[in-house]
């Protein structure tokens, strides 16, 4: 029996159907169920909203490489006074992550410096990191910082920037910071001038599609918010009875996957978050349409999109349960890996422009940056209080090299945050690959950074709003606890909300 | 010399006060300390932009009052203590009935309704969310094939079914509890009353509800003072089952400190609502206590 993803899932939800239906035995039910135990408890990580984004990357490349000679020998030379020294770092499950968490050995062997990785589901990683700089405790030297983090953590941290020429002994040869796209560190990192931490980590929304099913249907690829609805409606009319739907959403209530498709809709739609004046502008004719539009997706979209964050929705492109998606690019290399059902199925293509016009940044509050692809990156940051910060000092830089970030993508496939890394060889001659390790979608996620990118807005208490008012609301309202369905009255209420926080805050 | 008297006296004191000292300092410590500091910390006003923290005494239990989320918490929080109370009475009762006999094999059985008691609740939330879940769960995909759900509103993503299906999970693991303390006091009830109401030709219905139920009406009444009062406090499923939603379906007073905790990092508020989740339970079995004059 094959036990790939998509076989185990179906196993096991044909082994339940029949159950139910009186036609397995309990014995048997309970058997198979044994069987199916390992892939079980895999999928049911991403169905718990899981400890961070879904990641199949293929660790098998981590050892292709090792430290370039120059960068070895600083870092032997520079890491002897810190030798035995442990430092410790708590982040999401992100692909990054996972992979410095495999890579983390070499640089203790270079430096005798032990890095201890916590990873925790991201919720707990603001929860960890808000108790850390509350008390001043230090327990962890670098945080990861999700850029709606941004402003709330830069008094925490140093700015990598001043460290590095401030402490030209323990600065890494040719680690060159013009090298990091500059999209990405305004985006991701900058706040009121300072860097609060480099560049880690770059989810950003792009278009994806089933090529199979678009072409059964003989769907152009959608360009427009108009015709990706058209699309999905079609193919959700045509397909539901293969429990095949036009898309999916990561739509959990309470969750900040569903603010994150929620700002993608509004900028799509030309709203924003915030007005200039600082109000709260998500419920002006903008903010509405791209409610409603969201709404009328929920109906194309499987059940269990409401309780689904990005693992869940990740799931369902991965067992081949909807056709299109605008979601995180980095979902693309685990739809493409050799393990899946629909490896080499799955295309990308730009974000969708919405027919009008985006707003312009001159027209918003709190430095938000409206555009089609919504960008969810992150950083990782020194800690002002770290016990240890010139040891967490080389571990940053080492994890943030060019050679590094680009072995990350190689072995991840997700995008690169240095410039080099794009047109690094090993990355180029992976463009022609369908499977783990492809590159091929790259070019259109540089693009979409480069040209469209969108970034959520800086202010103190954003990470509060983003995880707590907005989809909250927006989850009473689609899963109709309140609101009566109207999308109006739901912004109305969000808009009461966080203006009495920004007011509170004395932000506005 | 005697032994005693090379100890020192503290040690050999006959006062309660030494040996009460450890079991005090950790209740002090790790009991009124915090309680103490949360109420400090309720007298601040906190602006999480800039982390100030100011004394303003009122501001924060004003807010309280005047919080919308923090009523339908409470209403919530009612609800859901109360139904779970009453299932788990009914079903440990029942249980404890069945199982208050000394045939063979019922020693065994007694043991296995432990077993779901030592599963960390955290773990029992995990396997429910995937019992529900509504692609592959055994509990969903049953309900589906008897007409009794749509698969198009998901147990947990459904506002009138989310809360029940988190009751569920709580029933399943803490009636054993409620059998355990029901069995321990059918056990020790006296046999000759129920003797002489058999030759008085008393039914076994009769014996249960003019025997049985007053002579255990004080286990009862401790039982669900203990089982209440965990309830109003109740966290861990919630969390890990549906994170207070969908929206605020599932929404109770500690979940909600814990979102204005972690999420809002507003301490003192978050600390505001823990306190008046402490004051809503101390009332609550308080008049509890009185009514039913629970003696411990």
């Amino acid at each position: 029996m094959s036990f790939k993803r998509f076989n185990k899932q179906n196993f096991i939800v044909d082994s339940a159907n029949k159950f139910t239906a009186g036609k397995m035995s309990k014995r048997d039910f309970l058997k198979k169920m044994g069987v199916a135990g390992v892939g079980f408890s895999a999928y049911s990580a991403g169905m718990l909203g899981g400890n961070g984004r879904p990641f199949f990357g293929n660790m098998a490349h981590a050892a292709d490489s090792e430290t370039p000679a120059e960068v070895a020998d600083f870092l032997r030379e520079a890491g002897k006074p810190f030798a035995g020294t442990t430092i410790r770092y708590t982040s999401e499950a992100t692909p990054p992550t996972n992979v410095l968490n495999e890579l983390k050995a070499e640089f203790t062997e270079l430096t005798g410096i032990n890095v201890e990785i916590e990873i925790v589901p991201l919720e707990q990683v603001l929860a960890k990191a808000t108790q850390d700089v509350q008390g001043q405790l230090g327990t962890y030297d670098i945080y990861y910082l999700d850029q709606a983090w941004t402003s709330t953590f830069s008094p925490d941290t140093f700015d990598p920037v001043e460290y590095y020429e401030s402490k030209p002994d323990l600065a890494m040869p040719g680690f060159d910071f013009d090298d990091f796209s500059k999209p990405l560190v305004e985006g991701i990192c900058e706040y009121d001038g300072k860097w609060i931490g480099l560049p880690f980590d770059i989810p950003i929304f792009t278009l994806m599609y089933r090529k199979d099913i678009l072409e059964k249907h003989g769907i152009e690829v959608p360009r427009t918010y108009e015709d990706f609805t058209k699309a999905v409606e079609m193919i959700t009319a045509a397909e539901k009875e293969n429990n095949v739907f036009g898309t999916g959403l990561q739509a959990k209530s309470g969750h900040y996957s569903l603010e994150c498709d929620w700002t993608q809709a509004v900028w799509g739609h030309g709203g924003s978050i915030f007005g200039k004046d600082k109000n709260f502008s998500g419920n002006d004719e903008a903010g509405i349409a791209g409610l409603e539009w969201y709404q009328n997706l929920l109906k194309n979209a499987p059940a269990a999109s409401v309780t689904s964050t990005w693992d869940g929705q990740w799931q369902m492109g991965a067992s081949g349960q909807i056709a299109l998606c605008q979601s995180w690019a980095e979902f693309f290399p685990g739809w493409n890996a050799d393990d899946s059902e629909v490896k080499g199925l799955w295309e990308m293509a730009k974000p969708l422009e919405g027919s009008a016009t985006l707003r312009s940044r001159d027209d918003v509050g709190f430095g938000e940056i409206p555009g089609w692809g919504h960008q969810g990156g992150s950083s990782i940051a020194l800690s002002r209080y770290s016990k240890n910060p010139d040891a967490a000092w080389l571990f940053l830089q080492w994890a943030c090299s060019k050679d590094v970030m680009t072995r990350c993508t190689l072995i991840g496939g997700f995008a690169p945050m240095r410039n080099s890394s794009f047109t690094d060889p090993r990355i180029v001659e992976r463009k022609g690959l369908e499977g783990a390790g492809t590159t091929r979608h790259l070019d259109t996620v540089k693009w979409t950074i480069d040209n469209v990118m969108a970034s959520e807005p800086d202010l103190a208490i954003w990470a509060g709003v983003a995880n707590n008012e907005i989809p909250t609301e927006l989850g009473k309202l689609l899963t109709g606890q309140d609101y009566d369905g109207s999308a109006k009255k739901c912004m109305d209420q969000v808009a009461k909300l966080v203006d009495a926080v920004v007011d509170e805050a004395d932000l506005g | 010399m005697s032994k005693r008297a090379l100890l020192p006296r503290w040690l050999t004191s006959e006062h309660p006060l030494p040996w009460l000292f450890p079991v005090t300092s950790l209740l002090i410590v790790f009991g009124l300390y915090p309680v103490l500091y949360s109420l400090w910390l309720s007298f601040y006003k906190r602006n999480p932009a800039t982390r100030k923290e100011k004394f303003m005494p009122s501001w924060n239990w004003e807010k309280l009052i005047s919080d919308e989320r923090v009523w339908d918490a409470v209403q919530i929080t009612f609800t859901y203590a109360l139904l779970a109370l009453a299932i788990q009475l009914i079903l440990g009762l029942s249980i404890a009935l069945l199982l208050d006999t000394d045939k063979k094999g019922f020693g065994v059985l007694r043991a296995l309704m432990t077993l779901p008691l030592v599963v960390p609740p955290a773990v029992t939330g995990m396997m429910f969310l995937l019992m529900y879940d509504s692609s592959f769960g055994v509990i969903s995909n049953s309900l589906y094939a008897l007409n009794l759900l749509s698969p198009t509103a998901p147990i947990l993503g459904t506002g009138s079914t989310a809360l029940l299906g988190v009751i569920i999970a709580d029933v399943w693991q803490w009636t054993p509890f409620m059998v355990l303390i029901m069995l321990a006091g059918l056990r020790a009830l006296p046999k000759e009353p129920f003797e002489a109401a058999s030759i008085d030709g008393a039914t076994g219905f009769q014996s249960f509800i003019f025997l049985t139920l007053p002579m255990m009406s004080k286990i009862i009444a401790l039982a669900v003072l203990i089982r209440g009062i965990d309830l109003f406090r109740i966290y861990d499923y919630v969390k890990v089952m549906t994170d207070s939603g969908p929206g605020t379906a599932t929404e109770t007073l500690t979940a909600y400190a814990g979102t204005v905790y972690f999420k809002s990092a507003n301490f003192p508020y978050a600390s505001t609502v823990a306190l008046a989740t402490l004051i809503l339970v101390l009332v609550t079995a308080s008049i509890f206590i009185k009514v039913f004059k629970v003696r411990f």
